[in-house]
């Protein structure tokens, strides 16, 4: 029995062949009992087969959400409140870093201004000594050596007699650091303000604690809900 | 039951539509994965894992015979559950007569439970039928337990099996003329007018 033969007797078997191929194996059928035969005995198998009896299922293959590892149904106010502790946790980071860089980007920008202060300070300290000189021998110290101990001493003696424009004299001359005491004094003096206020980083810290917390619970919630299902 | 309906319901989610689909289809998933598998307890095994596998992809279903796409889902978890059993085989392969020689025929591969003389006396033409499928290549033997059992066209079979419609055709025919070949061995079993005269198909 060539396979092609085979084919075309199952498939006339099943009413697949067209009508001009049914006709054709029709006629050669009536001539051939041997392909006669083989037609019989797919028909048979095939009869036997279509006469297996359905067997009822052992039990009900439905499916619980565990088993296809379902998430439980969420409220639909879960998702606003996932995007509030989003955003208010990102805005609280992003002002938590602007306040910590702020005082270093503010720095630098003076420094370019200060750069001509700090000349000032520089030859204002560079002076004091020699004022210090001019009005420190009316108490003891020799002019020719202004010892930086001895230094503060006139200055002191000076202060009660009113003379305020040399206060801010006294530091330069106290620890001879002229120009870095001054910039730090400066620096102090000019501190620059939090860009983000405190208490606008505790509002949002607290916006975004509330809303996990809702989230949290909202979830848990949820998931109870779902298992006594 | 509006099937398309339902279909789209658990494309979107829902399970208890899904479950309604499953209470319809699941004698038919069953009875394909029993004939394959020719065990009810691994049948019973595939028939769940077929339709746990069916929910997670029921997105890529565009349409068409929902049935034959639920056929291909159950004869992907059958021929899973085939290859589990050929790494974790459970009967040794050349089993050993009581004198240690070993056995002549091969007819013990489709039926553990039953000895060769036990199975030339089963009087059951369901066992027979069966065994027959049993002895039949996995893929003729899936392409003949959907046309012929669940009666579904070579189209659907096609889409099932996802193979070409003329490699369903030849499959099928050859498949046919196997059992009926394997049935021959049963004819006591058979009606009359089944009975095959000695040759008649050689």
């Amino acid at each position: 029995m060539k396979k092609r033969d085979l084919e075309l007797l199952s498939s006339y078997l099943d009413g697949q062949l067209a009508p001009s191929d049914s006709a054709r194996l029709e006629a050669r059928l009536s001539s051939d009992p041997e392909l006669r035969a083989v037609l019989d005995d797919l028909r048979g198998a095939r009869s036997l087969l279509r006469g297996l009896p359905l067997r009822k299922a052992p039990r009900n293959f439905t499916l619980t959400p565990k088993m296809v590892g379902k998430n439980p149904p969420l409220p639909r106010t879960y998702p606003a409140f996932r995007f509030v502790t989003a955003l208010a946790t990102l805005l609280l980071f992003f002002t938590v870093g602007l306040n910590f860089l702020a005082p270093q980007l503010t720095s630098q920008a003076p420094m370019y201004g200060m750069g001509g202060g700090g000349a000032e300070v520089e030859s204002f300290a560079a002076e004091a000594p020699a004022a210090a000189a001019t009005e420190a021998p009316a108490t003891e110290a020799p002019a020719e050596e202004p010892s930086v101990q001895m230094a503060p001493l006139p200055t002191e003696s000076l202060l009660p007699a009113g003379d305020t424009a040399r206060e801010g004299e006294a530091p330069a001359q106290k620890d001879g650091l002229g120009e870095g005491s001054a910039q730090d004094e400066i620096g102090l003096k000019s501190e620059p303000p939090l860009l983000v206020p405190p208490t606008w980083q505790v509002m949002l810290a607290g916006v975004a604690l509330f809303s996990l917390i809702v989230m949290l619970l909202m979830r848990q919630l949820a998931v109870n809900r779902w298992r006594r299902k | 039951m509006n099937e398309l309906a339902l279909i789209s319901d658990a494309q979107q989610g829902d399970l208890d539509a899904f479950n309604t689909l499953i209470l319809h289809y699941q004698d038919s998933v069953f009875n394909t994965a029993l004939r394959i598998l020719g065990d009810d307890d691994l049948a019973a095994d595939a028939t769940q894992e077929a339709f746990v596998s069916a929910f997670k992809s029921i997105s890529s279903f565009r349409g068409g015979s929902f049935k034959a796409w639920l056929m291909r889902t159950v004869t992907n978890a059958c021929y899973d559950e085939l290859r589990r059993q050929k790494r974790r085989p459970t009967t040794q392969l050349e089993p050993d007569t009581e004198d240690g020689e070993e056995m002549d025929s091969p007819r013990w591969l489709a039926d553990p439970s039953l000895s060769p003389e036990q199975e030339l006396e089963a009087d059951e033409l369901e066992h027979a039928l069966q065994h027959c499928l049993n002895n039949l290549p996995l893929e003729f033997k899936t392409v003949v337990v959907m046309a012929d059992i669940q009666g579904m066209d070579y189209s659907e079979v096609a889409v099932a099996v996802h193979v070409p419609l003329g490699t369903i055709k030849s499959r099928l025919a050859r498949a046919r003329l196997r059992l009926r070949e394997c049935l021959q061995g049963f004819a006591e079993l058979l009606p009359a007018s089944f009975r095959l005269e000695e040759g008649s198909s050689a």
